[in-house]
């Protein structure tokens, strides 16, 4: 080991080492957030390699962002309509826990049930705006976690993307694919298997292809035709059905298999909130009403998802070992778990607005769900035989989360919060004419406050004025045009770059055998052994110069 | 903490409680390799033999620490590219020779490949990521090949 590479590396040491010191001086309240399923997961990562380990702790980041919304809509929304409820009339029947309606109407669980006063417990106290506090904590949520989502996926776009050259090549599948995370026997021995088997099959000139999986199109759009169809008997439903079923017909073009079945699911559940939300307009108390068609997807959802957990592994390695055992046992699948996960966060973030309590739902759920997978994976499924690119597969997914996902339910809630009335009768927006009406009043009224004047002048000359952000759009686009020629420019640099230490190279070997040939000619009469141990030492300071010059030629 | 730990339940006569001192304990090879997170990775003595000061695979309390630094998430990819090429390079010469990529690829498959399958990988791998053209890998040529492979820094991770 050469002394300036270890000087080097301890150099490198003392941040990661005082890092350590920080943690361990620290609270244990870090220790016991680092081993919140820490455990698990290095069980998991231990048995099944870094793929599957990597759906769980993209389950683990999605379960944060409903955690977080949870927390702050109860403690800004719920709290303070606990303090002024009216008791609820209605009885509790087990059916409420299906449907959600009944008993749960009038409770914290919807939209309906907040009022739109502002809420004084004690008399010329402090007042707390029910109206501004709802729409702001939704709001700042959703821009919270468009800014999470969009650092995220930068990173980690910038981490695996940058050279996506040759990932299938030798030299990386030989050096870089092995799994350090892998810790039992059975497994190791799995992937050496599998590896050594690639390589054979590799040699001989064979390409295995992935199979299509065109039944995961099909089971989704079923399943979500099956709920559509079955809670609605609305007209304009019946009317998409056959829209649904043709879908896998364009999931089939599909060359990488594992995200075939995605763009039918956020195909048809963006356009179809849209028609309920269009749909319920006229009626009574149209928010509950959706935010109550939310819960029960997100509960259909739930229970599709332990079923499908149920017949695809449990019962498939029960037909794989005993019935019919060509099978033999299932492997997890990643890719359509990844996108039940991405369907249900979107189904949240819909209901987000109609029903505030929606992500405690869906932490409970993904909770169940993550020891369900955990124990159905530990006993029905073996380790992943092929290659998955667990980095950009994850980044892949990330984008799915921003761009169909969160972008499609940002849409959905701003044509809602601008353009929809809401209901008279329930709610705490009612009597507006839209919900954004309680901002714009709002201002209206800080206007008339000397100490708020700021806040007024930004909201009508920063966020209502069309030419501000018309400028800023010109701005953002310049300076994008610039960042693009600047990463054009270093493309180029780095191919010139490389192809100056080829030439180098090639030069080196010419000039090598040169003097080889040099050397033998002086001498002729000394031993083949002598002349090669003579030669490097010789060499050196005749090639330095040699290649020099060869370079300045080069330029 | 949870380190230290770790390392004192392998050798509990030998290792003290107590580090202010800095005393001199090494923990052997063997036992080391012993460990659950290690035990069934075929480059186990190769990890050890690296962070080893005396290069024949005892560890001081600092090498272990550093091995596990290096092997956590937290680590930055220089830093594991470097102690990936010394794990590779199995006649510690500085570069990986073909020698090297014949014994990491018996390592990786188990001896199950013959002796031709392997020179022939072995041939297209340098094929492939030698740069200078020295007939074998440099640092430089490895790390270069590292950026490719954006799974590197997730699977070169052992949880502790």
């Amino acid at each position: 080991m050469s002394k300036r590479e270890r000087i080097k590396a301890i150099q490198k040491m003392p941040e990661t080492m005082k890092r350590k010191r920080e943690i361990r001086n620290s609270l244990s309240e870090y220790f016991y957030r680092l081993s919140f399923w820490h455990k698990t997961l290095k069980i998991i990562g231990g048995e099944f390699g870094t793929s599957v380990l990597s759906y769980f702790i993209f389950l683990k980041w999605l379960l944060n962002f409903n955690i977080f919304s949870f927390l702050i809509n109860f403690g800004f929304i719920t709290i303070p309509q606990f303090v002024t409820a009216e008791p609820n009339n209605l009885s509790f029947t087990g059916l409420e826990l299906l449907t959600g309606a009944g008993y749960f109407q009038q409770t914290v669980l919807y939209y309906g049930f907040y009022t739109n006063a502002t809420i004084r417990k004690v008399k010329n106290g402090a007042s707390y705006n029910m109206q501004l506090a709802y729409i702001f904590t939704v709001g700042i949520y959703f821009v919270i976690c468009l800014l999470i989502l969009l650092f995220s996926m930068a990173k980690s776009f910038s981490r695996n993307f940058i050279n996506p050259q040759t990932y299938s090549g030798n030299a990386s599948k030989l050096l870089c694919t092995w799994d350090f995370n892998i810790t039992n026997e059975k497994a190791v021995k799995l992937k050496q298997k599998n590896l050594s088997t690639q390589i054979k099959v590799e040699n001989t000139g064979d390409s295995r292809r992935c199979k299509g999986t065109e039944s995961a199109c099909w089971s989704h759009s079923a399943k979500a035709c099956a709920l559509i169809s079955f809670w609605h008997s609305d007209s304009s439903m019946i009317v998409r059905f056959p829209i649904n079923l043709s879908l896998p017909g364009f999931g089939s073009w599909h060359t990488v298999p594992k995200h075939s079945g995605l763009l039918d699911l956020h195909h048809f559940s963006l356009p179809d909130v849209h028609a309920f939300v269009f749909s319920f307009h006229p009626l009574k108390c149209w928010e509950t009403l959706i935010g109550q068609d939310i819960y029960r997807l997100v509960l259909v959802d739930f229970i599709f998802c332990l079923l499908g957990s149920f017949f695809g592994e449990f019962l498939r390695r029960i037909i794989g070992t005993t019935v019919c055992l060509s099978l033999g046992v299932p492997e997890f699948d990643i890719g359509r778990s990844v996108l039940d996960l991405i369907y249900a966060q979107t189904l949240t973030w819909i209901g987000i607005l109609f029903s505030p309590l929606l992500p405690g739902i869906q932490m409970m759920s993904f909770f169940i769900v993550f020891y369900v997978k955990k124990v159905s994976l530990m006993r029905n499924c073996q380790p992943p035989r092929k290659a998955w690119r667990a980095a950009q597969m994850t980044t892949f997914f990330m984008f799915l989360l921003f761009f169909p996902s969160l972008s499609g339910v940002l849409s959905v809630i701003a044509v809602t919060v601008w353009r929809l009335k809401p209901s008279e009768g329930c709610g705490p927006f009612r009597g507006l004419p839209s919900i954004y009406a309680a901002i714009s009043e709002w201002v209206k009224i800080l206007e008339n406050y000397v100490d708020s004047k700021w806040v007024a002048w930004i909201y009508n000359n920063l966020i209502t004025s069309e030419l501000f952000f018309f400028i800023l759009s010109v701005v953002i686009l310049v300076i994008t045009y610039l960042y693009w020629q600047i990463i054009k420019g270093r493309r180029t640099m780095a191919k010139l770059l490389r192809e100056q230490i080829i030439n180098g190279a090639k030069d080196k070997m010419f000039l090598l055998e040169k003097l080889r040939m040099l050397q033998r000619i002086e001498n002729p009469f000394t031993p083949r052994r002598q002349d090669q141990q003579v030669s490097p030492v010789a060499q050196i300071p005749l090639f330095q110069s040699c290649v020099h010059y060869s370079c300045v030629g080069f330029f | 903490v949870m380190l230290h730990g770790r390392y004192h339940e392998m050798a509990p006569n030998v290792v003290p409680m107590d580090y202010t001192k800095d005393p001199d304990v090494k923990l052997p090879m063997q036992l080391i390799i012993n460990m659950p997170e290690l035990k069934e990775n075929p480059f186990k003595e190769r990890i050890v033999e690296s962070f080893s000061e005396d290069g024949e695979g005892s560890l001081s309390f600092n090498d272990f620490v550093d091995m596990f630094s290096v092997l956590s998430e937290m680590a930055p990819r220089e830093l594991k590219a470097i102690y990936a090429f010394k794990i590779y390079d199995f006649n510690t010469d500085n570069f990986i020779c073909k020698a090297d990529l014949e014994k990491t690829l018996n390592k990786l498959t188990r001896e199950e490949l013959t002796a031709e399958e392997i020179t022939l990988v072995c041939e297209k791998v340098i094929e492939e990521a030698d740069m200078d053209g020295d007939g074998k890998l440099g640092f430089a040529d490895f790390e270069n090949m590292i950026s490719k492979a954006p799974d590197f820094l997730s699977t070169f991770h052992i949880r502790i």
